[in-house]
């Protein structure tokens, strides 16, 4: 374990030496998490910020808080791209699928076997302009990667929306969610097509999005 | 080489001349019906307003300025050759009319410019017609095309027809300086045209008047031609660049001259020495053509006729007797014609030609005699098919021969790479010099330029020349060669321009398919091409030309290329390299590459129907913000047949939030626009109960995409409904079923 801790954290020091934005204070990731129907109705939305590296776990989108239904069209936008790559990959996840430049949105993706999809947006804040992020840049990433492994990862995941570590970390988040989807999904009061009211799946969801982005 | 003598052009089979019928097609008035259409839609929308007052919102939003299907009008010229020998059919034939047509104007953005140098007799002939501008004024609107064919033999020998040939006259005292500013650059010029255009023409510019393509999309609006027309010919001459440099001069004097020699002769001197010299950065290789204007009615002929011939003796062939007839030609003389408008008008141009016309009132173009235009018309036939274009084609032999096949060869090759190499190690440089030219002492980092006859500039001309010969392979191979010696001088803007075309060439070469290009190759060209200007030369208006036309190039590309075509749009907008009208086109730009993507297959995957969708109903939001409702509301219906394919049958949005966006936006453009006729707004019943609109707007949902799947909704057909669903209640089963019918 200590092993591993070393690891994560000389890497992360490597990473951190590389991108200037390994300030913990600074990577407030938002995150919209979409379950859609296999007919895209919506079935279950969420939007939630990072949790790690300080993060108070409050969604902060870079719309004006009157333009929220960006995120529906960019999700929908992205389907496009869903139907063409659910063909060509064989897995249930499909990684980062699609992005929207102009917002920085990255989605990615995760198939059901019953038709259902996640999609989950994720967006970097606006990204504060180098000087500032440079400063205290060696300290910080090391303190913030020094507490634990899951930290050491998430700080490389708002780094870089599109690194490995990121696709680990939503992975691990889209497999969670899926075993509670399913649970859900098998409640005798549940029929299939119906939006998801459930508490107890909002709140596991919300404890998901806490442990793993 | 094509010597005069055999100009006719080698004919293609009847069967294989598909553009003959579309130049006949090709009329002044190119979109006729357009103003009967918009007024017909206020007249249809202010009896509507009286018949039923409470108009359900359905007959309104059927009767906003929606595309009419009448102004499918074929694009005029086409760009396909038609290959003489073989029949290898263009890769382009399936595309659709508006990308062909922006293709065509991109291929005659770049054509040869000819510099006018004309003597004081000869402009005020001239401007006793009714020309301000002297000869040069004349000439330059028919220079656009030139009639008939022009055959053009590339460097493999094999000749090719294009029917869309012209060439750029210039005015040969304006070359090379820098034109009146008007204390902004040509990117805010352009902003300013667009909102002029905008405000002038209320709109309908935009809106209606759309080209179509197959599956009945629309390709590009007016406006957005027009922008890139403007971007292609705002760029002033510039040394990194050829295609402003003369290729001939035409001098040119007229019979009034008492010592017309004498004159030929001063003309002639004003071109190497002076202080009308071109910038030394310019190669004074250039062809020199004269002309003797001989005045009808003034002038004997006889005498013209005699001093023409002495011409001939004098400077050889490249002459030509050019008859006009001095006095000015006023409509209502018998066999006079408007002088066609000119298509290549720089931003600056624009906005003084729009001051003069306020100050002239209507009628600010100039009459001609046919017989005028005739003459004028044969004269730059001969100019371009007898004496440029051989000119161009033996140039770019010689250079070919001379110049790059010793870079090709494997000693060139060596020497390039030695060149690369002694940057690094010992001052060896010097020794290397030899016959392939100087090391980097040929780029002057003080002027920025190369020497004209140094082999860097040699090349790049040599290449321009292939370009605007259209002979795109020869031109990207020395492209290619030549763009990392700039790299190594660090002449930056060269070194972008090199990338820039070479990309652009590699696009535009008909025969290498899309397989055979790798994409990303020419992404990599244009990205340096685009950070070279931008970052090194801090280049804006260079820079957003080279990503336009990365943009149409690879969206006429088709198949994935569109992608990557959207995505230099969005970076585009994401540079700021437009002003705020400039960014709601290249947002629709975006829209129209997504929508040219076209599903494959019969599972219907590949297209790009939402994402298209949504930046169109961001076009519509944006425009809207600007003030212009009638074009959100072509937006917003484009939008929605975009989506018709990809939403579940009735048209309704999965997601509440998208739902509720889309519903009062169409709401606000419905006000907007009733607002903007005139309208009353507050009698419409929609702007107080917005519950019942809402479930109207979704009935017209319905019956607009049931009428979409069927086909494109024809003018009449959509008269023919307006006028039945005033009265009728729209809510009524048979109206349902008529149209279904």
């Amino acid at each position: 374990m200590a092993a591993a801790s070393k690891a994560a954290i000389s890497s992360s020091a490597v990473l951190g030496s590389i991108s200037t934005l390994n300030n913990p204070s600074l990577l407030k990731m938002s995150y919209y998490f979409t379950i859609l129907s296999p007919t895209d109705t919506p079935l279950f939305n969420i939007a939630f910020g990072t949790s790690k590296g300080g993060g108070d776990g409050i969604a902060r989108f870079r719309f004006p808080e009157t333009a929220q239904y960006m995120n529906q069209f960019i999700i929908h936008s992205s389907l496009d791209i869903l139907e063409e790559a659910q063909w060509t990959n064989g897995g249930m996840y499909l990684k980062h699928i699609d992005t929207y430049p102009p917002a920085a949105a990255y989605i990615s993706a995760f198939l059901t076997p019953s038709g259902a999809r996640f999609l989950l947006l994720h967006q970097p804040p606006n990204l504060p302009s180098s000087t500032s992020s440079s400063s205290g840049l060696g300290s910080s990433s090391l303190l913030g990667t020094a507490g634990s492994t899951t930290r050491a990862s998430s700080s490389s995941i708002a780094a870089n929306p599109t690194s490995p570590q990121t696709e680990e970390a939503v992975r691990q988040f889209m497999n969670e969610v899926y075993e509670n989807y399913v649970k859900t999904a098998m409640s005798p009061f549940y029929k299939q097509g119906m939006e998801i009211k459930s508490p107890v799946f909002r709140t596991r969801v919300t404890a998901a999005g806490k442990k793993w982005l | 080489m094509t010597s005069p003598g055999d100009a006719a052009p080698v004919k293609p089979p009847p069967s294989f001349s598909p553009g003959v019928a579309r130049v006949a097609s090709t009329s002044p008035s190119r979109y006729p019906g357009e103003h009967e259409t918009t007024q017909s839609l206020d007249a249809e929308l202010a009896e509507s307003q009286t018949v039923s007052s409470p108009t359900p919102l359905s007959a309104t939003v059927a009767e906003l300025p929606i595309r009419s299907g009448s102004s499918h009008s074929r694009s005029g010229r086409s760009s396909t050759p038609q290959l003489a020998r073989s029949s290898i059919g263009s890769p382009f034939d399936g595309r659709s009319d508006g990308s062909e047509d922006i293709r065509s104007s991109i291929i005659r953005s770049f054509s040869p410019t000819i510099a006018v140098h004309a003597s004081e007799d000869t402009d005020d002939l001239v401007r006793s017609k009714g020309f301000k501008g002297g000869f040069w004024e004349l000439i330059r609107p028919f220079g656009e095309t030139v009639s008939g064919k022009v055959v053009i033999r590339d460097s493999i020998g094999s000749s090719r027809a294009w029917e869309d040939y012209g060439v750029r006259f210039a005015d040969f005292k304006g070359i090379g300086r820098t034109p009146l500013n008007r204390d902004s650059g040509p990117l805010a010029q352009m902003e300013e045209v667009l909102t002029k255009q905008l405000d002038s023409s209320g709109g309908m510019l935009g809106a209606s008047v759309r080209t179509k393509d197959v599956l009945g999309l629309p390709a590009t609006t007016p406006l957005c031609k027009s922008f890139l027309q403007q971007l292609l010919c705002s760029a002033p001459t510039a040394p990194h660049e050829t295609f402003g440099h003369p290729v001939a001069n035409v001098i040119a004097i007229s019979s009034r001259n008492a010592a017309p020699l004498e004159t030929l002769r001063q003309l002639y001197a004003d071109g190497t020495t002076g202080n009308k010299q071109l910038p030394d950065w310019v190669n004074q290789e250039y062809l020199r053509y004269y002309v003797l204007v001989h005045d009808e009615e003034r002038d004997n002929i006889t005498e013209s006729i005699k001093l023409y011939d002495q011409m001939k003796r004098h400077f050889g062939l490249h002459c030509h007797l050019l008859r006009l007839r001095s006095s000015q030609c006023v409509v209502t003389d018998d066999d006079s014609m408007q002088v066609p408008q000119c298509e290549w008008l720089s931003p600056s141009e624009h906005l003084s030609g729009a001051e003069a016309l306020v100050d002239l009132g209507t009628d600010g173009t100039p009459y001609l005699f046919g017989s005028d235009a005739t003459a004028i018309r044969a004269f730059i036939r001969e100019l371009v098919v007898q004496s440029v274009i051989p000119f161009m084609e033996n140039k770019v032999a010689v250079w070919n021969d001379q110049v790059a096949s010793r870079r090709r060869g494997i000693s060139g090759r060596f020497m390039s790479m030695s060149r690369r190499w002694a940057g690094f190690g010992s001052s060896s440089r010097s020794s290397i010099g030899g016959s392939s030219g100087g090391i980097s002492g040929n780029y002057d980092p003080t002027q920025h330029s190369y020497s004209p006859d140094s082999p860097e500039a040699i090349l790049r001309k040599m290449a321009d020349f292939a370009f605007m010969l259209r002979d795109w392979k020869l031109a990207a191979s020395t492209y290619e060669m030549i763009r990392s010696d700039y790299g190594n001088d660090k002449a930056w803007k060269y070194h972008a321009g090199a990338h820039e075309m070479c990309a652009v060439s590699m696009l535009l070469n008909p025969l290498a398919t899309s397989a055979k290009i790798k994409l990303e190759s020419v992404d990599q060209m244009f990205e340096t091409a685009c950070y070279s200007y931008l970052t090194r030369c801090s280049d804006a208006p260079h820079a957003l030309r080279c990503l336009s036309l990365a943009v149409e190039l690879l969206k006429s590309r088709g198949g994935s290329a569109t992608e990557s075509a959207a995505k230099w749009a969005m970076r585009v907008m994401d540079f700021g390299l437009v002003g705020s009208v400039g960014q709601i086109l290249y947002t629709e730009r975006v829209a129209a590459c997504y929508a040219s993507k076209t599903p494959v297959g019969a599972a219907k995957w590949g297209g790009r129907r939402r994402k298209a969708g949504m930046w169109r109903i961001l076009a519509a939001d944006q425009w809207l913000k600007a003030g212009q409702p009638t074009l959100a509301s072509a937006c917003l219906e484009e939008a929605e047949r975009l989506y018709a394919d990809v939403l579940q049958a009735d048209g309704v949005f999965p997601m509440p939030e998208m739902q509720s966006f889309v519903d009062n936006l169409r709401h606000a453009v419905k006000v907007e626009y009733l607002g903007a006729r005139g309208f009353d707004t507050r009698d419409a019943p929609a702007s107080e109960d917005p519950l019942a609109t809402e479930e109207t707007s979704e009935k017209l949902d319905m019956r607009h995409h049931r009428r979409s799947l069927v086909g494109p909704p024809m003018q009449l057909d959509a008269g023919a409904l307006n006028a039945t669903q005033g009265p009728l209640d729209p809510q009524s089963p048979p109206n349902d079923d008529f149209e279904r019918a």
